[in-house]
């Protein structure tokens, strides 16, 4: 299909806008003019999934001065294409939506539903907007084309004044004669550059805001030169700037994502501190392995409390329908508790101790002149940071060839009989496994990696289930005991927790049933090869302590 | 994507001004949306300002020599798109006699525009012919205005034994009560004692000026008297066609 896109130009000068749009008023006689100022914020997930799909979403509302919309929140939601302009889907709504779920239009909610996920949309920057549409006519009055002069300034604090001006020249459907001389007319007469970049580009650069990731990546590559005690404190800095840049979204609960990344940066941090050992003096190792622990366990109520809450359809689903509404007021409960923990939580990141631990944090990582530290550490406690002049390919090495092995012998001592505990030792043991194998994943071949952390993955799936099932069948009869206690269940809702409890203990049992077949899978000669042509060292390195 | 088909067999019962409505009322709510006005005389075409007149005609869009996406013209409004009509389109029955599968046809025309759209609204002329077959077989859910009047009723009941006849599963049929004037006792009577034997929308719209106005206006009854009757009417209508 030929479909004809939208132009954008850029004026020459800042006052251009004004003239260029009279220009066109008076050689387009028949026209439309309307006015209009808005108030737009864009809108994007945290970690700018629909930004690096080449989306801009956003909400326009009608600036309440210039309108009788007074005092309300209804506006237009849109998605536009980011490189050319060209509407996906405009709708009016009466509240920014918050999730995808909330939207209401079908089509959009399945595009951004796809992209979001469960991720919220936040305001990434805001500016007034003034907007001079002309739409040409035809003899019939009807528009043929729409041009749109629309000038920006960024309501947001910035150093300096903003503003932009744009033309966009959009093209009606079955139009295309008129789209195209009147492009020709503002190219060859009018001489108007074309917009090289697109508006939101310009917009974000203005803001000083850079799209980033979001997520865990690592910004410093590891290399052969960096010795132990440097890829520690690389990676330990990395896991801090994922961590405080979650801080601000978990506190304000704008998504469940933000705690649960801030908790896998403290994980990560806590199995870097366990495994790569002899880096840091023994007493200043025990103090951070001692408060991430309290920052796991301080974090975990309130992750608990999300992950049944977001599974809490799942649960519907899982009973029959008669039973489905039954379950409304463990949704209650859920939700009270949930507020109760998230307010515990933030009192405790306003603790006075969970700032030293981020200061002390700081401090460590901050430290830049590493060889006069060893020194130093060195006259407290020389056998203490042993391996932190090693080389960090060689430690890390022999590390990641101890854990497989210990993998291997825990699955291995695993039989039908073997306790529940037996695989939640072996899920840890993985987990600590995968975290290493990702953090030095700089020092192999990056396919090699790929691979094993597939055939890796099949086995954590497994565990991961088997774990979760097992953990929700004694809560879920927990709650169901603490929500007699405090008078919020009715016997249809205990009945209909019991039977979901028979079956979540059902998948339990058939889930365990997999993991032989899954660990068989991890222990086929085929799929131990790659893990021993990387890990196993080729000879025993001296002087590395483990 | 959904195929709306508005249809009846007798004409000015406001096929079309139902078509026309509710696609407006449905691209304001953000769907991608089309009317393919399907009558030659081509009012929808009228009310959106759109000439009636399709290149290569009705013959060229089935014989392949244009595709529907070539012939699709913008309207005024944001996602609403319309297909014109075109007076050749009186000849579409003889022309579609000519294919195999001919009741199909219609349908195999749209598949194309499956991820383009979201709802597209067939405005049909009123006959019961081959094109209305194709028009019913390829539409989702078939609206069928209805005057509260005996004759209305008798020619309900023909469309019911049509489909029977044609295979079309009378479950798609949804009737509504169209240019109600509650003045007369006649409709006053239809509307709270409805006909059993098919689904009958609890939506009425009222005989309105509002509505015959569109052909001054030229635009959608919403566009320009939006708080009216009538466009509240619609706005009614379309939401419970909308939640079934």
């Amino acid at each position: 299909m030929n479909v004809l896109q939208d132009s954008s130009f850029t004026f020459k000068q800042e006052t251009d806008d004004d003239s260029v749009f009279e220009l066109l008023c008076r050689k387009y006689l028949q026209h439309k003019v309307i006015d209009a100022q808005l108030e737009r914020q864009y809108l994007d997930s945290f970690d700018w999934r629909l930004y690096r799909n080449n989306l801009v979403c956003g909400f326009d509302r009608l600036n309440s001065s210039t309108h009788k919309q007074h005092n309300t929140q209804k506006g237009i939601f849109f998605v536009v294409d980011k490189k050319t302009g060209a509407s996906i889907c405009e709708f009016p709504v009466n509240r920014i939506p918050r999730f995808s779920d909330d939207i209401t239009q079908q089509t959009c909610r399945k595009l951004l539903n796809e992209l979001l996920g469960i991720r919220a949309l936040i305001t990434v920057a805001s500016s007034a907007v003034k907007r001079r549409q002309l739409n040409i006519l035809n003899q019939e009055n009807k528009t043929i084309l729409i041009l749109r002069t629309e000038s920006y300034t960024l309501t947001e604090q910035t150093d300096k004044h903003h503003y932009f001006s744009r033309l966009t020249v959009s093209p009606v459907k079955g139009y295309r004669k008129t789209f195209k001389q009147v492009r020709q007319y503002l190219i060859d007469q009018l001489k108007l550059p074309i917009a090289g970049k697109a508006m939101f580009d310009e917009i974000l650069a203005a803001s000083n805001k850079i799209p980033g990731p979001g997520v865990f990546t690592a910004c410093q590559t590891l290399n052969d030169t960096h010795n132990t005690g440097e890829a520690v404190r690389i990676l330990l800095h990395q896991f801090l700037e994922v961590m405080q840049a979650n801080e601000p979204g978990l506190r304000d609960a704008i998504d469940t994502e933000f705690l649960h990344d801030y908790r896998v940066a403290v994980r990560r941090t806590r199995t870097l501190l366990g495994q790569i050992k002899h880096i840091f003096p023994a007493k200043q190792l025990d103090y951070f392995k001692r408060e991430f622990l309290w920052l796991g366990q301080i974090t975990g109520p309130t992750r608990d409390l999300d992950i049944y809450l977001l599974k809490f359809d799942d649960y519907r689903q899982e009973l029959p329908k008669g039973m489905q509404n039954h379950l409304a007021p463990f949704q209650e409960f859920l939700e009270r508790h949930w507020q109760i923990e998230h307010t515990l939580l933030r009192r405790k990141l306003d603790s006075k101790r969970y700032q030293k631990l981020i200061d002390k944090l700081h401090h460590i990582l901050e430290d830049k002149d590493s060889s006069a530290q060893y020194t130093r550490l060195k006259r407290i406690a020389p056998q203490d940071t042993v391996n932190a002049t090693k080389p960090a390919r060689i430690v890390a090495g022999k590390i990641l060839w101890k854990l497989y092995k210990q993998v291997l012998k825990e699955g291995k001592a695993i039989t039908p009989q073997s306790p529940d505990e037996d695989l939640h030792e072996l899920r840890k043991s993985c987990k600590k496994f995968r975290y290493l194998i990702e953090f030095f994943q700089d020092y192999y071949p990056s396919k090699s990696i790929k691979m094993l952390l597939k055939l890796l993955k099949a086995l954590q799936d497994n565990l991961g289930d088997f774990q979760d099932l097992c953990i929700q069948t004694t809560q879920l009869n927990h709650f169901a005991e603490q929500m007699q206690q405090e008078g919020l269940a009715n016997t249809q809702t205990l009945m209909a927790m019991g039977v979901l409890v028979e079956k979540l203990n059902v998948r339990k049992m058939s889930t365990r049933a997999e993991f032989e077949h899954r660990f068989n899978a991890f222990t086929q000669p085929d799929s131990k090869e790659p893990f021993s042509d990387l890990f196993k060292p080729q000879h025993q390195p001296k002087g590395i302590t483990i | 994507m959904k195929i709306i088909a508005c249809y009846n067999i007798k004409g000015g019962i406001g096929k079309t001004a139902t078509a026309v409505n509710l696609a407006y009322l449905a691209a304001q709510e953000g769907a991608r949306t089309l009317v393919w006005d399907l009558d030659p005389q081509g009012a929808a075409s009228f009310y959106f300002r759109i000439k009636p007149k399709v290149k290569k005609g009705g013959k060229g869009l089935l014989e392949g020599k244009k595709t529907l996406d070539d012939v699709i013209k913008g309207t005024d409004f944001p996602h609403l798109d319309l297909v014109p009509a075109d007076f050749s389109y009186r000849h579409l029955d003889l022309q579609l006699d000519d294919f195999k599968k001919s009741d199909a046809r219609l349908h195999k025309l749209l598949k194309p525009l499956k991820a383009e759209y979201d709802t597209v609204f067939l405005d049909s002329p009123p006959s019961i012919s081959l094109i209305s077959e194709n028009i019913l077989k390829a539409s989702n859910t078939i609206i069928v205005p209805t005057i509260p009047t005996t004759l209305s009723l008798r020619t309900l009941d023909q469309i019911l034994s049509f489909c029977e006849k044609t295979g079309i599963a009378q479950s798609k049929i949804l009737a509504f009560f169209s240019m109600v004037d509650m003045r007369k006792k006649l409709h006053k009577q239809i509307i709270e004692n409805p006909p059993q034997n098919v689904r009958i929308l609890k939506t009425c719209i009222p005989y309105a000026s509002d509505v015959e106005l569109m052909g001054v206006h030229r635009q959608p009854v919403s566009v320009f008297a939006k708080n009216s009757k009538a466009s509240l009417a619609y706005q009614k209508l379309w939401q419970e066609i909308r939640n079934l």
